[in-house]
């Protein structure tokens, strides 16, 4: 919301922004890091969402209005809260310390994540540096909200803290640039749902590697999994800002754990003549492609068990509509869902076995997902989208009319809202007839692939490492 | 005799920020006589906390207007970019001098 009010003053236009107690704390990091540190807050003491009605105009009367007529009215403009504090040069050294000081030391700064950080020293962010032919100060991205800049340096940096290899710097670079994309609102990444994202990684580089696509997938044990994902998260921390108390900046309410990378099983594609998750995403088979995207929920694991594909599609329908039914509406207000299915190479089989393509499993899951309308607009109220109602979103082009064809609030509406937005990708245990669904939070986090471009002599610096 | 542990000298983390600083805009002195717009995300019931701000303000400046929220679309809905690339004009089309944005953070 300060974004919008941000937007207004660099308009020339005075603001107040609403704030409620819970949201106070990241607006702080909000407005820093759109430049406007001293942004006019009035804020609404408590939780409106569990307000009476009295309680909500009590409160407006007697504190949000007359801190809104002071924003309003004071002929004050700016009171700088504090002079920016010289940062660092990219080659500093800011410390000096054995392990455990060099760790304490990130951990009082709030520059980890908790866990133990390899020290990141001028030798091994060389190191990492070799594995790209992109200049270090490069730009890759800005991180909102605290809008630092990602480098070249800084991915590598934040690469040797996560424990990765020198080897995953191309990749590494994929992502941030990947998360970076404006489509993706990384700003939005320390919203309340707590979603995490995503890193699917699709190509010969998975093997290349050694990301593990298959049993115990999405576990973490396998260091180039679980070190992408870690990197992912120090990345959020530490440029965008995602910090929680005593820091600021993380909303998530009850949030979740960052995710070890995936990757896909190409080698099952091709054995049932499926093309990869990257060729869905546009991209060529066979190329080197990171996918980000966000996962508010993780579904049970989907046991299905026949050799007829409908009952596989059945079974799959049943439990990714529980999973995501509740969370569906959060997708129709915004118009946008990406679900993605994790589908076992022997459930692939099975499909691909009897003619079905992936079109076709996701025209099903399409097809076989609804919800009842007022539970629509009834979760979606309780999450906080007050202002939602099927009938404005129809008549607004935001949702199509099927929607509202008729007036009985028992009415079935569809959980997806196109069956291309469905992603599936094979993992998992061949042994075993298990798939899960990733269930994605709408347009915060969709789904955005970068091809990972490699140094000329990729294939000589593997050797050598 | 302690065992030696080796001393790293360490770089810094974290990225250059990338602030681009801005001043406030003052205040308006006194709302009568001023158009206020409401600036709604369509969450936490801004349904309700926009009309009892409203009547909170014309108690006490009985010549302020409001252009309400449904004027400007949702800044952080699906059309998130064109809301706010709109917003200025909007604002000046309907000769608003001060604006209420909200709710949450």
């Amino acid at each position: 919301m300060l974004r919008a009010s941000a937007a207004i003053e660099r308009a020339g236009f005075p603001t107040v922004s609403i704030v409620s107690t819970g949201f106070l704390k990241q607006a702080e990091v909000v407005a820093r890091g759109l430049g406007i540190d001293d942004l006019k807050i009035a804020h609404y003491p408590g939780t409106p969402m569990v307000d009476s009605s009295e309680e909500l105009r009590r409160k407006v009367a007697g504190d949000l209005a007359p801190q809104i007529i002071e924003a309003l009215t004071s002929a004050r403009a700016s009171e700088r809260k504090q002079a920016a504090a010289r940062e660092p040069a990219p080659r500093e050294i800011v410390f000096r310390g054995t392990l455990e000081e060099v760790n304490d030391h990130f951990y009082d700064a709030m520059w980890t994540d908790g866990l133990p950080v390899f020290p990141p020293t001028l030798a091994q962010v060389e190191r990492f540096l070799r594995f790209t032919e992109r200049a270090p100060d490069e730009v890759i991205g800005v991180c909102p909200p605290d809008n630092r800049e990602a480098t070249v340096w800084n991915i590598a940096v934040t690469g040797v803290m996560a424990g990765c290899r020198p080897d995953y710097m191309p990749l590494l670079i994929a992502v941030v640039d990947a998360v970076t994309d404006p489509e993706f609102r990384i700003q939005d990444a320390g919203s309340t749902p707590g979603w995490e994202p995503l890193i699917t990684v699709s190509g010969p580089i998975a093997a290349q590697l050694d990301f593990n696509s298959g049993a115990s997938v999405m576990r973490i044990g396998r260091r180039a999994n679980s070190t992408v994902g870690r990197f992912l998260r120090l990345i959020l921390r530490n440029m965008a800002g995602f910090r929680f108390a005593p820091g600021a900046g993380d909303k998530g309410s009850i949030a979740q754990n960052f995710f070890v990378a995936l990757a896909e099983n190409e080698e099952a594609c091709r054995e049932v003549g499926w093309l990869p998750y990257s060729a869905d995403r546009g991209f060529q088979p066979g190329e080197n492609i990171v996918t980000v995207q966000s996962v508010v929920s993780v579904s049970p694991p989907i046991y299905t068990g026949s050799d007829d594909p409908l009952e596989h599609a059945r079974v799959l329908a049943e439990v990714v509509g529980q999973s995501c039914g509740y969370w569906s509406p959060v997708a129709m207000t915004y118009s946008k869902n990406n679900p993605l299915i994790v589908l076992g190479p022997s459930i692939a089989k099975v499909f691909a076995g009897h003619g079905w393509s992936k079109a076709g499993i996701r025209q099903y899951l399409y097809d076989n997902l609804w919800i009842a309308a007022d539970d629509a607009e009834r979760y979606a109220y309780y999450i906080g989208l007050t202002g939602f109602r099927l009938r404005d979103h129809v008549a607004k082009g935001l949702l199509p009319p099927e929607y509202c064809a008729s007036d009985d609030p028992k009415r079935r509406v569809r959980m997806l809202l196109n069956p291309e937005s469905i992603g599936i990708v094979i993992a998992g245990d061949a042994g075993r007839n298990q798939s899960k669904c990733y269930c994605s939070n709408h347009t915060q986090g969709p789904p955005v692939s970068r091809k990972v471009t490699l140094p000329r002599d990729w294939d000589g610096l593997l050797a050598r490492r | 005799m302690s065992e030696q542990q080796p001393v790293y000298p360490v770089v810094w983390p974290l990225g250059k920020s990338h602030w681009d600083k801005r001043d406030l805009n003052p205040g308006l002195g006194d709302l009568n006589g001023k158009t206020i717009a409401e600036v709604w995300d369509r969450v936490f019931r801004g349904e309700e906390i926009f009309p009892a701000i409203r009547a909170a303000l014309k108690k006490k400046y009985p010549q302020v207007r409001f252009v309400e929220y449904d004027t400007f679309g949702d800044p952080q809905g699906i059309n998130q970019k064109q809301v706010l690339a709109d917003l200025p004009t909007l604002l000046r089309k309907h000769n608003v001098d001060a604006v209420i944005s909200g709710v949450g953070a």
